[in-house]
């Protein structure tokens, strides 16, 4: 019998960003790739024991890009014009790219732009339906201070990240660390990363 | 005019936002690409605009530009013999 479980949890702001190190390369990224990225390495997952094109990845941007098309479009009257490395971060897939390079994950990858409430049962789904046996899931907010007035919403700069993993029950498959079976009613992934994240640090 | 190596390098860090990395630790002759320093096709764009903000070289045919991009000293070089007079 195979359940899926949520293997870990993390959930990160801006204010992690300063004392990351995931390599030479992080500070090119936008900021929600980088945030994005940061919560699932926050995740201390060791994806060397998983079959990488069988890990996907389904991430939610709740303003797409709009933030970094902000910043691209507003350095259009620069000299020399708008930094190109921001126009490569100018569509919300953006981070899953950029998780799926730094991890080397070659499996399934899905992104929505919007709430968190679908992530987990697309990512479930992708399991039950044998198309990958683990999946991260990542939800974005983040909002500048100028499209926050645009948009009217509040100002944000976080991400949140989960494991989803499927396990056999009958063979028993070790895991470390705690698990939580996903539940039916799990649809709001940033509730869920948040309390398994302070059950962890209260642990 | 010569520019300082260690002035370019400064730049090429600050433009591409290359973390705990300090111009000492950039060989003047190392690639920029691939091996080396490891940049990309995206660092490429950002070093050009880097020679039209910083230094007035606009680079309209990259095919002109790709030698100079051999590494820090090459380009260094590039930026010399192709900046316009104050």
């Amino acid at each position: 019998m195979n359940k899926i479980f949520i293997a870990a949890a993390a959930v990160v702001s801006s204010a992690d960003l300063p004392a990351a190190r995931l390599g030479p390369r992080f500070g090119r990224l936008d900021l929600q790739s980088r945030l994005a990225l940061l919560a699932v390495a926050s995740l201390k997952i060791n994806f060397g024991g998983f079959a990488r094109d069988r890990t996907g990845i389904c991430l939610a941007a709740s303003a797409g890009s709009l933030t970094t098309d902000f910043n691209f479009w507003q350095g259009r009257d620069s000299v020399g014009g708008p930094s190109p490395t921001l126009f490569a971060y100018t569509l919300p897939s953006s981070a899953a790219g950029e998780i799926a390079i730094h991890f080397g994950l070659t499996g399934p990858n899905l992104c929505f732009v919007g709430d968190d409430k679908n992530l987990l049962s697309e990512a479930a789904d992708l399991i039950r339906r044998d198309e990958a046996d683990g999946c991260l899931c990542v939800f974005c907010e983040v909002v500048s201070a100028e499209v926050a007035k645009i948009i009217s919403s509040p100002p944000a700069a976080t991400a949140c990240a989960l494991f989803l993993q499927r396990m056999n029950l009958e063979t028993g498959v070790a895991i470390s660390g705690s698990l939580h079976e996903l539940q039916e009613f799990d649809r709001d992934m940033k509730s869920r990363c948040a309390l398994i994240s302070r059950t962890k640090s209260a642990g | 005019m010569q520019i300082s190596t260690h002035e370019l390098k400064s730049k090429i860090i600050e433009a591409l936002k290359l973390q705990d990395i300090t111009p000492e630790q950039i060989d003047d002759d190392a690639p920029l690409f691939g091996t080396g320093l490891g940049l990309d096709s995206i660092d490429a764009l950002e070093l050009v605009v880097l020679l039209e903000k910083d230094y007035g070289i606009v680079i309209k045919d990259i095919e002109e530009g790709r030698p100079a991009f051999r590494s820090v000293k090459t380009l260094a070089e590039f930026i010399a013999a192709k900046r316009p007079a104050a």
